[in-house]
């Protein structure tokens, strides 16, 4: 078991490494760097002063060599002015490379500046993902009870009209994108023109109090999206417990159909469901940052389209080990769950 | 000139009667469920005259079974007002059928071709194997029939230019943001054409043409994109499952990789004109492109290596076919790949190929998993072993004898994936990444749509309707298949 | 107020365009921006025309001090002030920083760090009396070394992005050390300054009230203002989180000096908040009671706001979209080409589209009828035949063009319909919309696309800022020596009729030139929630904090 983890870790540290080098070098293609000196700089000055602009920032090094400066296992560069003032990487304004230390990456703990919002990458990242895990504490919250209740009464008994008005209802729900159903539930729940004004359209005033008028739709927008799903994996691995022998034999030993779901049936049928509900998390990104981007929340997902729409280098590499961490993180959290609900699987 | 309303004349009394007929379903089903909660008498047993054993009860006399008879007799009252609309549609003058009838006339060859497909597949239907049996289950006959409306509107509209009544790009001044049915303000005659079917956008172009030349868009895109994905999928998914070894460990990884970064972000460092300006795009085309050709190649091979008489000329005829289509593809005039000149067939539309692109190395991973676990758990089997022992060829073993048994799988995940990959096109057009801001296809005009959404609906709710049926669609056909595919 | 003011007699020109608005051939509007310009004081301005300076305390009800006001905007990266580029830049430094003139609603200037100004009769030598009394918030005072320190850092071409030197060439050194010249500018005493301008320029002062002129402490040096905010003005940042919240509070520790000269300022705290460029979000927003004023409504959802009970201001302005050519690029070098685009483009039909009719048709030589040297009646009616005719001509009748926007929906709206009718007229059009953080890097490299422009008080202002040879905005890359020429000629000519003959030319030589389609001139609306008073929607988007108040 730790060395099924360890080693899992080893892999997800490659990944993440491999990853963010790809993102790094994407993101310091020519056009993109040029895309940062003009917005800096301003976006009338010539290519001579983008040039002198790049070379006086530290861009001009070869990628790898930066790209190492930015793990810190490389030293940060630094540069005399022709005044006598010097400029790096590590070097608060009005500072010398003696003072500072001479390595600053990731390795030492620093994320770097955020260009758009002008402060610490992690204060950005951490302030992000904290409104993110509220938005998605709640989805969760709703939408697991409810994917798992309505899979299991489908699954109870197959083919029967509840299960195929339920099934039905969840494949809807699967083929209704968020910015389908989130647009829709705008214009009907919140707006003027139909009248309900039930919930708040605008998610803004949630990032200080979270309240039933301003969470209610886009926790409902991501929840029905993801519960379709949840809710036909939990419906086949139902209706498959229940055909199997042990629950046949229950039956036929005249234990009450409730007793059979409830006390036999639930558990085995719930351990497939656990790991698509794992597997969920990086999914409902995609999701997440639609809901945010429209209901102008400024969680991570947010956050992840200022940086990517802004070519924001640090906060754009940031936001990938994050993503990555997750998604590999509830990968290695779904098969180690798998194992321990399932006791025929052994780690090896 | 008047506006057509939704039904027209023909509506004056079709729709009281749709109204009664659907409240009376609607009741019935009410009392249906009323009638469940009654507890129905146990049949009895009874021994009849002639010795054997029989059940009574139950049946007719129950209110149950009322309910049951109520709910299906106004059902099909439902269903024949509806039928009574199709075809008064297609037979009542223009205009005398409202909105609905002109809508279901500009269909007409949607509806002749739909006909024609269900009535030759249904009678043949046992002798068309998978495909035949999707008609033995009514979840898979509605998503069969959603699906190929679509297509079949699809292909009229944009290869024979039917269905649309205007050009979807074209403006008419006066027709900003109107409403369903109505007439254009030069329009005399009563004809098609002579009214905006379902209402104007916000740039006075008519809906109903957009929705309509959009799923010609989205029908090229979605599926084609899913099939090269399936190809590169494909290709590598067979080896890293047959092989193991050193090759299923690197390309799991990579897989891995590209599955670990969240689809936007993919999205915005592949699609932004930055990164298209220096030609990354158009080479991942170039490179991911070359699957199908060395697909189909080595397909080829392995089958007809014993005779490489007939072998090498048969290859390199579809291979140069191919490599023609195929550099066509790649080569653009504005990007850094542009050497064909006059040779090229065609040109791609520049935004389309880097979305393509993009789709396609969204979905490979995932395809090339599905795959690998596939034939990691079919390499096993008797007949591969069996194949083996023959001494033929890993590559024959895996494409001529795996493949064809896992298709059932991978058939219900190219049509779940085709869903899932109009959605995604769609969500590219809400961040404005990807196709030009006027396209027709559904996901744009939903966000161009849907900021008026609370004032003008229409604009933003047809495309939208079209796209959740036809994503649901495609999900009931998966769903079908897998359904009919498990029996086997 | 009394008819004593500060201003000895009143400038000549000013006595003429006075006896004009009595003529009936000037009118009222025109007249308080061109008197205003030469030093006029606001209520002299009236009195010259036989009207009582209206005054802010006698319309509707008594201010409350006090609130907190919640407005949608976007919000940017704080900067030097020469730099900004955005509205949205100026209007929350306005908070703390402080302006020498501002431009008001009914188009009048009124001085702010300025007491009053006077034009000598060339307009060459301007005197600038600085008021009395004003202190930074740090104690120091201000002084003339601060309106030296402001001038010397205007004039600094060689500054990366700095915006204000193109308005300031006649203090400048053009063509040597591209700063100001030392003997422009005169410090007679410590609240007294003289600028001696190397040509007439009667945009001297109007250009002072432009939002990148925002006046900085002597010790300024380029930083951030947000981060160490020295300024003369009531408010001082609290949080400046870009694209997320800004928030301006009230200092307790200052004493602002316009509380005596304007009364104000009223609301405790001002808060910005970002909603992106999506105006949906915004609507959503207000129906969710997220904020009570919008920055800018636009298009279709002025209507939309009007149906939810919110008070509409507006503001008839000479703002517009200028979907402009760059000369320098196939194949727009072709002026037949610029010509047949515009040929087939029907201003009235991209008004109705793009805007939803909500403005005045232009001409497509971006001077308006609201400026003063106007000269009407020059334009070219749309003709797709000729146009059609004409583009086979060049022989380009078969090229693509591609249409490059933002993704601003009226902005996008406009574009779009400007391509409908190209298409009409048989040319082949692609679109291309770009969101903002590309846009604006090459937004004056693009062959073909839309920017928009705001409004400057005089017509040859935006001409000098724009289509002038050579200069930082000229994104046209139009160059033409008669036209510099006779722009420098109309610099110099204080008399607004007299210039209104060089003007007459000028457009003509924008239109024959085919520079740009300019379709229509937009009228700028803002909502406020019912209660919120004093933030009328500003002709160029200026946020006036200190007259802002809402009902407790």
């Amino acid at each position: 078991m730790a060395r099924f983890i360890l080693v899992r870790i080893a892999t997800m540290l490659v990944t993440a490494l491999c990853l963010t080098f790809i993102v790094f070098w994407l993101t310091n293609i020519g056009p993109n760097l040029e895309k940062i000196a003009r917005s800096e700089a301003g976006s009338r000055i010539s290519d001579a002063e983008v040039a002198s602009w790049l070379e006086r920032n530290g861009y001009a090094e070869p990628v790898l060599l930066r790209y190492a400066q930015w793990l810190g296992v490389a030293p940060g560069w630094t540069r005399q002015e022709a005044d006598g003032t010097w400029r790096g990487r590590c070097l608060g304004p009005g500072e010398t490379p003696e003072e500072a230390p001479a390595f600053c990456g990731v390795l030492q703990g620093d994320w770097g500046f955020s260009r758009v919002f002008r402060r610490d990458v992690s204060e950005v990242i951490l302030r992000g993902l904290a409104l993110t895990g509220a938005l998605m504490g709640w989805v969760m919250l709703v939408m697991v009870p409810g994917a798992l209740l309505v899979g299991i009464v489908a699954g109870m008994r197959e083919g029967s009209r509840t299960d195929r008005v339920l099934s039905t209802g969840a494949i809807l729900t699967t083929a209704t994108p968020e910015y389908v159903s989130g647009v829709v539930f705008i214009a009907v729940f919140s707006s003027s023109a139909v009248g309900l004004r039930w919930f708040n359209g605008s998610a803004t005033s949630a990032m200080d109090a979270i309240t039933f008028q301003n969470f209610t739709l886009p926790v409902m927008t991501i929840a029905l999206y993801g519960m379709g799903y949840i809710a036909r994996m939990t419906r086949a691995s139902m209706a498959e417990v229940m055909t199997s022998q042990y629950i046949r034999t229950a039956r036929l030993k005249g234990v009450s159909f409730g007793a059979v779901v409830l006390r036999h049936a639930l558990r085995n049928a719930l351990i497939a469901p656990f790991t698509v509900i794992m597997l969920q998390f990086p999914w409902l990104l995609t999701g997440v940052v639609i809901v945010e981007t429209l209901f102008n929340y400024k969680g991570f997902g947010w956050t992840l389209v200022e940086a990517a729409g802004n070519n924001d280098i640090d906060l754009l590499l940031a936001v990938s080990v994050v993503s990555v961490i997750v998604v590999l993180l509830t990968q290695l959290i779904s098969d180690i769950g798998y194992a321990l609900l399932n006791p025929r699987i052994r780690l090896s | 000139m008047e506006p057509l309303t939704w039904t027209g004349p023909l509506g004056d009394w079709l729709d009281p009667l749709l109204l009664a007929a659907a409240g009376l379903f609607g009741l019935s089903l009410v009392l249906r469920l009323l009638a469940g909660l009654v507890p129905a008498p146990a049949p009895e047993a009874v021994v009849h005259p002639d010795g054997t054993l029989g059940l009574r009860g139950g049946s007719r006399t129950t209110p149950q079974a009322w309910a049951l008879l109520a709910s299906r007799a106004t059902g099909a009252l439902v269903l024949a007002t509806l039928a009574a609309y199709l075809v008064g549609g297609l037979l009542l003058p223009y205009g005398e059928a409202g909105i609905v009838g002109a809508m279901i006339r500009r269909f007409l060859p949607v509806w002749v071709a739909l006909g024609a497909t269900l009535a030759l597949s249904f009678a043949f239907r046992r002798r068309l194997g998978l495909y035949g049996r999707i008609f033995d289950s009514p979840v898979g006959t509605t998503g069969f029939v959603l699906v190929m409306f679509w297509v079949y509107t699809a292909i009229f509209a944009g290869v024979f230019g039917w269905i649309a009544t205007h050009d979807p790009l074209a403006a008419v001044s006066g027709m900003k943001n109107r409403p369903p049915g109505e007439p254009l303000p030069a329009a005399t005659d009563w004809m098609a054409g002579a009214h905006y079917l379902l209402g104007g956008d916000n740039l006075a172009r008519d809906v109903f043409s957009r929705m309509v030349m959009g799923s010609w868009t989205v029908v090229q895109i979605a599926p084609l994109a899913t099939l090269f994905a399936f190809m590169v999928g494909i290709t590598l998914g067979l080896p890293a499952g047959y092989r193991g070894g050193w090759l299923d460990t690197a390309l799991s990884f990579l897989a891995n990789l590209i599955l670990a970064f969240p689809v936007i972000l993919l999205f915005y460092l592949l699609v932004t004109p930055e990164v298209v300006r220096t030609g990354l795009p158009t080479w991942m085309a170039a490179a991911m492109f070359l699957a199908p050709i060395l697909f189909v190649a080595v397909l080829l091979w392995s089958r007809f290596r014993t005779d490489p008489a007939r072998a090498v000329p048969l290859i390199a005829a579809v291979v140069a076919a191919m490599g023609w289509v195929y550099l066509s593809f790649i080569s653009q005039p504005g990007t850094p790949l542009d050497f064909m000149g006059r040779l090229d067939l065609f040109d791609v539309p520049p935004g389309v190929l880097v979305v393509f692109v993009a789709v396609v190395f969204v979905n490979a991973p995932t395809v090339f998993r599905i795959v690998r676990g596939l034939t990691m758990d079919i390499k096993s089997r008797d007949y591969v072993a069996a194949a083996q022992t023959r001494g033929e060829g890993p590559w024959y073993i895996m494409l001529w004898e795996i493949l064809p048994n896992v298709r059932g799988p991978l058939i219900v995940d190219f049509c779940l994936r085709i869903g899932y990959t109009t959605i995604l096109l769609g969500a590219l057009g809400f961040f404005g990444l990807g196709l030009p801001p006027d396209s027709p296809d559904w996901g744009s005009t939903i966000n161009a749509g849907r900021q008026l959404l609370s004032i003008f609906p229409h604009p933003a709710v047809v495309p939208a309707v079209a796209l959740l049926t036809l994503v649901l669609g495609l999900n009931l056909l998966a769903d079908g298949l897998r359904e009919e595919s498990l029996r086997d | 107020m009394t008819e004593t003011t500060t201003c000895a007699a009143p400038h000549p020109a000013a006595l003429m365009y006075a006896d004009e608005v009595r003529a009936g051939t000037l009118s009222r509007r025109e007249f308080l921006t061109r008197a205003t310009a030469l030093g006029v004081s606001i209520p002299a301005a009236y009195g010259l025309i036989g009207l009582p300076a209206p005054a802010a305390a006698q319309e509707g009800p008594t201010p409350q001090p006090g609130g907190t006001l919640r407005m949608q905007m976007e919000l940017r990266p704080t900067k030097d002030p020469r730099t900004w580029d955005w509205s949205e830049h100026a209007n929350f430094c306005r908070g703390w920083l402080d302006y020498m003139v501002e431009y008001q609603k009914d188009g009048s200037l009124r001085g702010m760090l300025l007491e009053s100004w006077e034009a000598n009769e060339d307009a060459t030598v301007w005197t600038l009396n600085l008021r009395r009394g004003v202190k930074w918030n740090n104690g120091d005072d201000f002084t003339a070394e601060d309106v030296v320190h402001n001038l010397r850092r205007w004039c600094d071409g060689t500054a990366e992005g700095n915006s204000m030197a193109a308005r300031f060439d006649v203090l400048r050194d053009v063509e040597g050390t591209n700063q100001m010249r030392e003997d422009a500018v005169e410090v007679v005493d410590d609240h007294t300054v003289r600028l001696h301008a190397s040509a007439p320029d009667i945009a001297l002062v109007v250009n002072m009230a432009d939002y990148p002129a925002a006046v900085v402490h002597r010790s300024y040096n380029g930083e951030d203002p947000a981060a160490n905010p020295i300024g003369t003005g009531a408010w001082l940042p609290e949080v400046n989180e870009v694209g997320v919240r800004q928030v301006l509070v009230r200092n307790p520790d200052h004493v602002w000096w316009g509380t005596e000269v304007y009364g104000g300022p009223w609301l405790d705290r001002i808060e910005y908040i970002d909603y992106g460029t999506d105006p949906a979000a915004t609507l959503a927003a207000a129906e969710s009671g997220e904020i009570d004023a919008t920055y800018q409504t636009t298009g279709d959802f002025i209507d939309i706001f009007d149906s939810i009970g919110w008070e509409k201001s507006e503001a008839v302005t000479a703002a517009t979209l200028a979907v402009r050519f760059h000369q320098a690029a196939e194949p727009y070098d072709d002026v037949r080409v610029r010509n047949a685009i515009q040929l087939a483009v029907d201003n009235n039909v991209v008004l109705e589209l793009g805007y939803n009719g909500l403005g005045e048709v232009a001409e497509n030589h971006h001077v308006c009828p609201i400026h003063p040297e106007y000269a009407p009646g020059i334009n070219e009616p749309p003709d797709p035949a000729a146009a059609r005719a004409l583009m086979e001509e060049a022989g380009h009748a078969d090229t693509e063009f591609e249409l490059i926007s933002l993704d601003d929906s009226w902005q996008a709206a406009t574009c779009d319909a400007v391509a409908a009718q190209m298409r009409d007229a048989g040319f082949t059009v692609r679109r291309t919309v770009l969101p903002g953080s590309t846009f604006w890097n090459d937004w004056t490299k693009y062959p073909f696309s839309a920017t928009e422009w705001n409004m400057r008080p005089l017509g040859v202002q935006i001409l000098n800022l724009a289509y002038k040879s050579g200069v930082a905005w000229n994104e046209t890359a139009f160059s033409n020596a008669e036209f510099d020429a006779l722009l420098a000629e109309a610099n110099a000519i204080a008399d607004a009729d007299a210039r209104r003959e060089v003007m007459a030319r000028l457009q003509q030589i924008m239109l024959d030139e085919g520079v740009l389609i300019q379709p229509y001139w937009r009228s700028l609306y803002r909502h406020v929630r019912p209660g919120v008073h004093g933030a009328d929607k500003h002709p160029t988007f200026e946020h006036h904090h200190y007259k802002w108040w809402m009902e407790s």
